[in-house]
């Protein structure tokens, strides 16, 4: 399919000002009448569209109007995200105070072992670090937290501040590699580096790809070996995975991020093959470890009854190995054979309704499929930091008539959450109580949702968190 | 003899960070104008975490706005963003005022921030026209990420809030302004209840006890632009200047009582947070002080529940325990006030601002209660954690920050302060006052039974 990437609109949208009234409406008719009253939306209209009516995709991937309530966050956020599940890791913040005491502990990754990644480390900039430069203190913090913690590696963030003064954290972390002996990893993560926090993932990649992977050999070579790459773990996601792969007859060596030891990140090279869970954040990591290591990769879908057996298979079919694609149909069969007859309550009460998804560009369409199985539809889907490529694979998933909207700020979440009516609100915590409080029933699906959803008892719990969450009785009360 | 033991911080990190910086307190005191919204000049994520902070702790929405700075801004500066913000702010969501949050990138660039402010304000001329422009105000607060924390950046936004807006007229407005520091919507509506009860009309600069605990009304909500219910409206900060007196509860937000003393002659009078019986006397002194109105009954009877309270569990359950608490500098001095008051010993204070207060209140605490006092001042979460480990107490008190060191430790939490994301209900109920304290004897006191007597020996529990 060709992408509609509609470059001429794109130019004059990628100016700063809210007033470019100028652009061709690509919203149907009888949708955009309706959301031509509402004054937020008008200078917005080319960031959403509706799937099935041509190949078009919303504008995207541009800067935040100033002055608008964004739901998007930072590159450092985004460098965050995705290296701080390495548990046996310090992850020091070279910057204010702020940054590392509101992200410290915002994942809620869960860990088998070390907690480390838990603590909150920074250097915690003063005035006088603005002046005279902030090398000195980042050395010896780092010096003094290796003391304290003899951790795995110690990652360094780079902060706003510290890209304006100019302080060479790559040259403090090599010295203080070759003082401590352990491993010190430099993330140029300035949060204002792109408007867009993806910047961040890639640059949490290149960190582990040109620091880590490949440093250490794997403690055996096993034939069947992968690394799940995208998966963070967060409420204990993983554990609902590894044991269906390992059932299988392969072996998990890490998943990349989540539940990880730097050491595993460092061997995850002999892999055999990678799987990619959030093709938002890891994609690049996984194009990158084929291209130097030559290791093929399959993209993957633990949400949903069908896609975690479809990914499943597609592991069996890679190895190609007869046993294990028997193993592997004997363990869907026995894993699904209840499985439908245990949703059915929830799908009883569930069916018809409609949902809308606003979060992370991977689940805007990593979802539909499990709400799918649910006999629930999609109505709106979004994200805040999408490109091309994430709203065309939106439009493969979603049924015809589907509103799809790039970075909506708070204002037209709450505009659109009242024009569609849906049952359920699917996002994360900014969004939730704004959802709640338009009455409309919401489902946390980001760093600190509490229920494992992955895998086949994930889908469970999800289904039972969703209906729990639309069925409760306190929708009646709310409109009295 | 009793005296106060400061423990000098010895590293050069922060491990475990009690504090954040200056724009979170700002934010937080903009959030409490009716109609008022922060406007953080720097990146996305400087509005987007600590909306998602406040989303967490006050189970609400926190709607800010941010100017989105990029690295053409680093290069070329954040005039364009500032100026196109604040028109594109004031066209959306018609706000009564737009308070301008600086960050450690727009304080480092150098803008001109007043200047742009100026130019801003003649673009939402021409765009809106002069009448509709007039209403919306615009404060410039400079919170610098790199000095300092919180507390001082919601000192410097209730000033310049202050400073911008009050008006002052011929004529005394017979009100009493009340800063209340960052405190918890149960809090705020404490101090209003105290105030009621005195026949005492306030200005709370700023009240985000409405704000931060809305009622779900969906049609209410659906309305554009949505704000959530309350605040303090710009009248009455305007009216500040014509009051008979500021008192602060938050010893380090003093700047805006100096600031209205100075300027309106007006008395002020700055204290540790009112927890606790002692604390919460002297605030009604001061009430009666400024207003000349009489302490009435319901007031001596509320108190009179409290000490009915504490005469009932205080010796039997709570005295002579050991307790360490840590958080904000003003609530944990009128905490460990209290605590003595109950029984208990305050072993140690810890905070992660630094400011003199704090360490002179305590001398105080610990003289009046005759206890040895171990004050950690500018220190963070890890420093605590290494100090219980040698002297281990029978109590935490503080915010949920520190529930993985409790439970490693073994010692129970008893949960206060910002943030509180692990246990529901926190942000509702008074500490301050003496509903307040009656709150906390239960709390302390269940708290202390759950882990330390048998639950299913009643006996035990009467």
């Amino acid at each position: 399919m060709v992408l509609n990437l509609d470059t001429e609109n794109r130019k004059t949208q990628n100016g700063n000002n809210c007033d470019d009234f100028d652009i061709e409406v690509k919203i149907p008719k009888s949708i955009f009448e309706k959301l031509k009253s509402i004054e937020a939306l008008k200078a917005r209209e080319s960031q959403m569209c509706i799937s099935g009516k041509d190949d078009s995709i919303p504008t995207c991937d541009k800067n935040s109007t100033p002055g608008i309530i964004t739901q998007r966050s930072c590159v450092y956020g985004g460098a965050r995200v995705v290296l701080m599940p390495i548990t046996d890791a310090v992850h020091l913040v070279h910057g204010p105070v702020g940054c590392a005491a509101c992200t410290w502990d915002i994942r809620g990754s869960k860990s088998t072992g070390d907690k480390l990644y838990k603590n909150g480390f920074t250097t915690d900039l003063q005035e006088s670090d603005i002046v005279f430069g902030g090398e000195k203190k980042l050395y010896e913090s780092i010096l003094e937290v290796h003391k304290l913690y003899s951790p795995g590696a110690i990652f360094v963030y780079s902060t706003c501040v510290v890209g304006l003064i100019g302080d060479d954290i790559k040259a403090v972390c090599k010295q203080a590699e070759e003082a401590t002996g352990c491993r010190v990893i430099p993330v140029q993560s300035e949060g204002f580096k792109s408007f867009n926090k993806s910047a961040g993932h890639k640059l949490a990649c290149d960190a582990m790809l040109d620091y880590l992977i490949g440093t250490e050999e794997p403690e055996e070579e096993h034939p069947y070996s992968i690394n799940i790459i995208g998966e963070f773990n967060v409420a204990g996601d993983l554990w609902g995975i590894i044991p269906l792969y390992e059932k299988m007859g392969v072996k998990v060596h890490t998943a990349i991020t989540g539940d990880s030891t730097v050491k595993k990140v460092a061997s995850a090279h002999r892999s055999k093959l990678n799987i990619v869970q959030c093709q938002k954040s890891s994609n690049y990591l996984a194009a990158q470890m084929q291209k130097k290591y030559g290791i093929p990769n399959l993209k993957v879908n633990f949400f949903g009854i069908d896609e975690t057996t479809k990914s499943l298979r597609a592991v069996a079919e890679f190895f190609g190995d007869e046993e294990m694609i028997k193993k592997t149909e004997e363990l869907i069969k026995s894993e699904v054979k209840n499985l439908r007859d245990e949703i059915s309550e929830y799908k009883k009460d569930l069916a018809g309704s409609t949902v809308a998804i606003y979060s992370g560009a991977h689940k805007s369409w990593a979802l539909v499929s499990a709400f799918g199985e649910l006999d629930m539809e999609i109505i709106m889907s979004g994200t805040q930091n999408g490109k091309p490529e994430d709203y065309q694979k939106i439009r493969e998933h979603v049924n015809e008539g589907t509103l799809i909207v790039d970075d909506a700020s708070s204002m037209e979440l709450v505009q659109l959450l009242k024009e569609y009516k849906p049952d359920i609100l699917i996002s994360g915590a900014k969004e939730k109580y704004l959802s709640l409080k338009s009455g409309v029933p919401h489902c946390d699906f980001n760093h600190d949702r509490i229920t494992a959803f992955s895998g086949f008892q994930g889908f469970i719990n999800f289904a039972r968190v969703v209906h729990t969450a639309v069925m409760t009785p306190v929708w009646k009360l709310s409109r009295k | 003899m009793s005296e106060l033991n400061v423990i000098k911080k010895e590293r050069t990190s922060v491990i475990n960070p009690l504090v954040t910086c200056q724009p979170l307190g700002a934010m937080y005191a903009v959030m409490g104008i009716y109609r008022g919204m922060p406007l953080v000049h720097g990146s996305q994520g400087c509005s987007t975490f600590v909306r998602y902070g406040f989303s967490r702790h006050y189970r609400e929405p926190a709607d800010i706005a941010v100017t989105s700075l990029h690295e053409d801004a680093a290069v070329f500066g954040g005039r364009k963003n500032l100026i196109s913000g604040l028109g594109n702010l004031a066209q959306r969501f018609k706000p009564d005022v737009m308070g301008v949050v600086t960050t450690c990138s727009s304080e480092i660039i150098g803008d001109d921030v007043g200047g742009f402010i100026k130019t801003a304000k003649q673009e939402i001329i021409k765009k809106m026209g002069e009448e509709a422009a007039s209403k919306i105000k615009i404060v410039q607060i400079n919170t610098p990420s790199f000095v300092e924390h919180q507390y001082k950046g919601y000192d410097n936004a209730i000033k310049a809030i202050v400073d911008t807006l009050a008006e002052p007229k011929d004529e005394e407005n017979g009100k009493l302004n009340i800063v209340p520091g960052i405190v918890n919507p149960g809090d705020i509506r404490e101090v209003k209840h105290m105030l009621s009860l005195m026949g005492v009309e306030g200005i709370l600069l700023t009240d985000t006890s409405d704000p931060f605990d809305s009622p779900l009304r969906p049609s209410v909500a659906e309305k554009t632009p949505y704000y959530q219910k309350g605040g303090t409206t710009v009248a009455e900060i305007q009216d500040c200047a014509n009051s008979l007196g500021t008192i602060s509860l938050a010893n380090y937000a003093s700047s805006a009582p100096a600031s209205l003393e100075k300027k309106y002659n007006m008395p002020s009078k700055v204290s540790e947070a009112p927890i606790g019986i002692k604390n919460t006397d002297s605030f009604i002194r001061t009430v009666k002080k400024f207003t000349g109105n009489d302490v009435t009954e319901e007031i001596l009877d509320e108190r009179g529940i409290v000490i009915d309270a504490m005469a009932d569990v205080a010796s039997r359950y709570l005295f002579g325990r050991t307790v360490a608490i840590y958080g904000d500098p003003s609530i944990t001095v009128g905490m460990a006030r209290f605590i003595t008051e109950l029984g208990m010993i305050p072993k140690v204070v810890c905070t992660g601002a630094k400011n003199d207060y704090f360490i002179d209140d305590l001398k105080k605490v610990a003289k009046e209660s005759d206890e040895d006092i171990d004050a950690l001042s500018g220190q963070d979460l890890r420093a605590l954690d290494v100090y219980l480990k040698e002297n281990p107490v029978d109590l935490l008190i503080g915010h949920s920050d520190g529930r993985l060191m409790a439970k490693d430790l073994g010692i129970p939490l008893y949960r206060v302060g910002y943030p509180v994301y692990d246990r529901v209900g926190y942000q509702r109920r008074p500490i301050i006052g003496y509903n307040g304290a009656l709150n906390l004897v239960d709390g302390i006191t269940n708290t202390i039974i759950d882990k330390y007597y048998e639950p299913q020996d009643w006996k035990l529990q009467q």
